[in-house]
């Protein structure tokens, strides 16, 4: 009796000890293959299983000594790219002892410059945004550089040329081509090769094209919006119009702006008219006349590019139907060639003009002008006009902004790295959240050909949803380096027509040769363009 | 004595026409100049929401320090202004000191080529900015002055210091030859000529020179926009055209921006009146 | 006898030498830091500086001999420089003189005469701009209180009004510039000259005619010929106001310049028509540098 519980004493106590000792251990843990899913990258991988992100190069090696024996493991030449599917090889906690970790320092510094970060309401939404990019890619810090939206492209221009410049830099569509074709952009196609198949789709394909130039690629697709009728229903209502139904065609449009020009205040004096719109020289103003230039079935130039196409009979009809607003109609508050569009704006706000011609930044920005303004009850949003009696697939312009790398980086890679993280789902999705501003992306702002959806806040918001539905009717402007010098062409002809400098005719046909003149050079010796 | 009278009558008659147009034409430079400013003045006391009202208000209805609270407290104009005040005051002294001495060594002597260098000097002020700010950039990089505020006065200095020596040579014209050349004769070397001679007599010359070039600097933007990178070299030009952004220009900040902006050269102004007007002619050699 | 030939001697050596003495470290800045973008500006109209491909052409200045554009710019500009500059003068002058009486309130007066001037000329621009607004602006706004029919004068958005206001609006701004160098050019002549002539009785257009004129002369030729140099460069001003439109009516050639520039990367092109520019303002102030060469 005094044996056997003895004996069962002293195995209780070898269990006491032995199995809290054995279970205290850490696991002692193997080497272990693993095949990687989205969202994984090399530091996150060594954080979770060996306990330091920086240990990932020896991840890299063993993968790499594995691959040499079978090939089913991947091979890693850059740890900053893997790719979902691949099989690595996770080294035991010993095995990666023997590899030096990275070096935690060595921090590459990143110069990233946005003309929103001059902006109050958007700079704080991009300031959130990297210290995320941060945490995600510890070896790369970003530093914010501010620039006036008026500004960028001289102080782009004028540093690149001189081989220094940021490394990256948003731009918006009116100059992203001369960028382009002037040599001032790093070249991503390799990059882009890396990429899955299907990296490109991602975003709308003539957003794409945009960047690219003799068969290379310049920088990724940023910010997209479709060019929509911002109106004001209480000024409709007022002036005895249904404010659920704003106007569908140009003949409406006119006959609405006609009723809402009135004497509001009774001294006498129009002070509320039906439309407001850009017409000095201002990058936005194009924006404005393309719409109804195409939503009358016209368009600047020949699907070529190699000449004028404003002398054909929908072209003129557009453009006498543009001027006439001002001189006609009168629909127009004095000194249109004189308002910019923040003039526009500040119009709108006051509630001096019922109609203008705006898109996402509209929503946000009016009530900064007039706290008053009542935007969720009285801001109306509709698509753009169209010319009765004609269909047509584009009808109203896009806006458009990309992200884009300076030739001059040091840092290609992580540039990459980070332009990739700039244009993802995530961070548009993000974007739109703070500044209501729609995407390239055929995941954030919907592909119905595609059976994508868009994000739900966009379809929730009642601005924004008018916006995304237009997408599929917007047409950028033509790709090529003489657009701003052509867009300024029309625009001053325009001028000439609004003052009655010139007739509507003339001006046009000034315009028509102007531009002809300048697109001389794309022609060939015999090539000539049809006269007026 | 009748002669004298009547010279004293008709003296006095006529000083009280001079001085009755003196003063309605000071009164209208005081409106023409104050109103604009005072238009500044009132919009930077105005909540943005007033700034922006259709129609219009003179007078704020509500007034309120905001702008300036913005300006001065929470954002970076302050360094901006030390920037600008350190460039512009440099500037005023490189060209005003080589704008003097070329001045007077065009003025006073006779050498080989002086009529080219003249116009040379006036030549370099046909190109715009607009061309010149590349290679400028290239070449303050290119000795690692760029982005500094010496890379900052040379470049204003090239601007700056033809109409300096212009206008400096033009002064020094204007006093006769005799009064140096007296001051040669009794030994002086020509430098302590013209210290002691020309200088004195020149004062208002030197304050149009020297406030000309401060202003010239300090209102520059195309330049400071593209020599300068990081934010605490921007000056006070740069800060405030961030003001006008894509959608918007913010008016009351930009206003109360642009009233300070307006102090320094001021402060300036009367500085140097009344040092170098009244100062230097205490002590001058009159003829 | 022999030491009077000697200091001249002596003087006419120091003459040769120190002169350029004086005027060396002048032009020793102006090569060294202009000397490089000078240069670099005015070969890119006929080589494209800063690409890899270099090929020597005169296309550009060709171009430009055809470019209606370009013409009516250099119209527009010798408008604006004539306006601006006349007026600056006339401006200048009577206020110069108003202040050379040293009034009372001198320095008050004196803030107020250079206080346009320190505004920097982009926010002139802006701030113009924004008070000629047909419906937004201060300007109309005090016509309408001042009961005027239609207070909505288009100030920059008709072609007729458009140069006469940013010449309106230069000329605020412009004309400090000249007023302080007449100014300094009133206070260098001797008041004893006035006293003496005040005592022979001469009246104040005599005294105007026969010592004011004379005695400003040099100044005045300085200030006409730097205030025209000026103001052929004159560019923030007029960019932020109007752009160059409304059509050309306001498009001076440093704003087209610009714009072929940083708007459409024209590059060699705008430097093509900055030399032509260059030229043209040499050529029109040949005149006046050989006046102020000459030594009184």
């Amino acid at each position: 009796m005094n044996k056997k519980l003895l004996n069962l004493l002293l195995v209780i106590v070898m269990l006491a000890v032995l199995v809290p000792t054995t279970l205290a251990a850490p696991p002692a843990q193997e080497g272990q293959d693993y095949v990687v899913v989205a969202d994984d990258w090399l530091s996150k991988l060594a954080d979770k299983y060996l306990g330091n992100p920086m240990a990932y190069p020896a991840i890299v090696e063993y993968t790499n000594k594995k691959h040499a024996e079978d090939a089913s493991y991947a091979e890693i030449t850059n740890p900053d790219l893997i790719e979902v599917g691949w099989k690595v090889y996770i080294p035991s906690a010993e095995e990666a002892a023997a590899i030096a970790p990275a070096p935690p320092a060595a921090a590459v510094t990143l110069v990233l410059s946005n003309w929103h970060l001059a902006e109050p309401h958007w700079e704080k939404t991009i300031k959130a945004a990297i210290p995320l990019f941060e945490k995600e890619y510890p070896n790369i810090k970003v530093e914010l550089q501010v620039v006036s939206y008026a500004e960028k492209d001289a102080k782009y221009a004028t540093e690149i040329q001189a081989g220094a410049g940021p490394d990256l830099m948003h731009l918006a569509g009116y100059s992203i081509r001369n960028f382009v074709e002037s040599g001032f952009l790093y070249d991503i196609t390799p990059f882009v090769q890396k990429e899955p198949s299907g990296f490109l789709d991602q975003w709308y394909p003539e957003l794409v094209e945009v960047l690219k130039y003799q068969d290379k690629l310049y920088g990724l697709p940023s910010d997209h919006m479709a060019m929509i009728l911002a109106y004001n229903k209480k000024l409709f209502t007022e002036a005895g119009l249904d404010p659920n139904k704003p106007p569908t065609t140009w003949d409406e449009f006119v006959d609405y702006a006609k009723k809402l020009t009135r004497d509001r205040n009774g001294d006498g004096q129009i002070d509320t008219w039906g439309f407001g719109t850009v017409g000095a020289v201002d990058p936005g103003w194009e924006l404005r006349f393309s719409p109804v230039l195409l939503s009358h079935g016209a368009a600047y130039l020949t699907p070529d590019n190699k000449c004028s196409a404003l002398n054909s009979p929908e072209a003129k009809e557009a453009f006498k139907f543009w001027v006439g607003l001002v001189t006609d109609a009168k629909v127009v508050p004095p000194g249109v060639t004189s308002q910019g569009a923040g003039a526009v704006r500040v119009q709108f706000a006051n509630e001096q003009i019922a109609m203008k011609i705006g898109s996402g930044w509209t929503e946000p920005i009016i009530p900064t002008i007039n706290k008053d303004f009542n935007v969720p009850e009285n801001l109306g949003a509709a698509p753009m006009p169209v010319k009765a009696g004609k269909t047509l697939a584009k009808t109203t312009t896009g806006w458009y902004s990309s992200w884009l790398i300076n030739k001059n980086t040091k840092y290609p890679e992580q540039a990459w790295t980070l332009l990739k993280w700039l244009t993802s789902k995530e961070s548009d999705q993000r974007w739109f959240d703070g500044a209501r501003v729609l995407s390239s992306r055929r995941d954030v702002s919907g592909d119905p050909d595609k059976g994508l959806k868009p994000y739900q806040p966009i379809a929730d918001d009642k601005f924004s949803q008018v916006i995304q539905a237009e997408l599929k009717h917007a047409q950028i402007n033509p790709q090529l380096k003489e657009w701003p010098q052509i867009a300024d062409t029309v625009n001053k002809e325009v001028q000439n027509a609004f003052t009655g400098s010139k007739s509507a005719d003339d001006a046009l046909k000034d315009a028509h040769d102007q531009i002809n003149q300048i697109l001389a050079p794309y022609r060939t010796a015999g090539e000539t363009c049809p006269a007026y | 004595m009748n002669q004298r009278l009547r010279t004293t009558t008709v003296t006095k008659r006529r000083m009280r026409t001079t001085t009755v147009l003196t003063y309605l034409i000071l009164i209208g430079v005081c409106l023409f100049n104050l109103l604009p400013f005072v238009f500044m003045l009132f919009t930077s006391l105005k909540t943005d929401q007033e700034a922006y009202a259709i129609p219009p208000t003179f007078w704020p209805e509500r007034a309120t320090l905001d702008a300036y609270t913005q300006i001065i407290v929470w954002s970076d104009f302050p360094r901006y202004f030390l920037n600008s005040t350190i460039v512009s005051l440099g500037t005023a002294l490189l060209s005003t000191v080589l704008g003097a001495l070329a001045g007077y060594g065009f003025s006073r002597f006779n050498f080989r080529g002086r009529g080219s260098y003249m116009g040379l000097i006036l030549a370099t002020q046909m190109l715009p900015g607009v061309l010149l700010v590349g290679p400028y950039f290239k070449l303050l990089s290119a000795v690692g002055l760029y982005n500094t505020y010496l890379g900052l006065i040379l470049a204003f200095t090239t601007i700056t210091l033809p109409f300096s020596v212009w206008m400096m040579k033009g002064f020094i014209d204007t006093v006769p030859e005799e009064l140096d050349h007296a001051a040669l004769v009794d030994g002086c070397t020509p430098l302590s000529a013209f210290v002691r001679v020309i200088m004195p007599v020149i004062g208002p010359g030197m304050v149009a020179t020297i406030v000309f070039a401060f202003l010239l600097a300090w209102g520059d933007l195309l330049w400071a926009l593209v020599l300068t990178s990081s934010d605490d070299m921007a000056m006070v030009t740069l800060g405030l055209s961030r003001l006008v952004t894509q959608f918007r220009v913010i008016w009351p900040q930009l206003m109360a921006g642009s009233v300070i902006a307006s102090v320094p050269c001021m402060v300036l102004y009367l500085t140097l009146q009344n040092y170098l007007v009244k100062g230097l002619t205490a002590g001058a050699v009159k003829e | 006898m022999n030491q009077s030939l000697v200091s001249k001697a002596l003087f006419r050596s120091i003459r040769l030498n120190t002169g350029f003495a004086f005027v060396f470290p002048c032009l020793l800045l102006l090569l060294l830091v202009l000397g490089f973008p000078a240069f670099v500006a005015v070969a890119n109209s006929f080589t494209p500086v800063w690409s890899n491909v270099k090929t020597f052409t005169l296309d550009n200045y060709i171009k430009l001999q055809q470019d209606k554009q370009f013409w009516e710019s250099l119209r527009v500009t010798i408008v604006f420089v004539a306006g601006t500059v006349s007026l600056h003068l006339i401006l200048g002058l009577g206020v110069a003189l108003a202040l050379n009486t040293e009034p009372l309130g001198n320095w008050f007066f004196r803030i107020i005469a250079i206080l346009p001037w320190t505004v920097p000329d982009v926010i002139s621009g802006l701030v113009w701009r924004f008070m000629y607004d047909p419906t937004a602006g201060i300007i109309n706004y005090f016509l309408d209180r001042l009961g005027v029919q239609n207070p909505y004068v288009e100030w920059l958005a008709a072609p007729h009004l458009a140069l006469p206001s940013v010449i309106f609006a230069d000329v605020w701004r412009g004309y400090p510039f000249v007023m302080l160098i007449l100014l300094a050019g009133l206070q260098a002549i001797p008041k004893e000259l006035y006293e003496a002539a005040r005592v022979d009785g001469a009246s104040v257009l005599q005294e105007f005619r026969h010592i004011t004129i004379p005695g400003l002369s040099r100044m005045f030729q300085v200030a006409f010929a730097l205030d025209v140099i000026w103001q052929f460069r004159r560019f923030g001003l007029v960019y932020n106001m109007t752009q160059g439109g409304p059509g050309n009516a306001t498009d001076i050639l440093p704003l087209a310049i610009y714009r072929q520039y940083f708007r459409y990367f024209n590059f060699e092109y705008a430097s093509a028509m900055a030399v032509v520019l260059a030229v043209i303002m040499i050529a029109i102030s040949i005149p006046y540098v050989r006046m102020m060469v000459k030594r009184t």
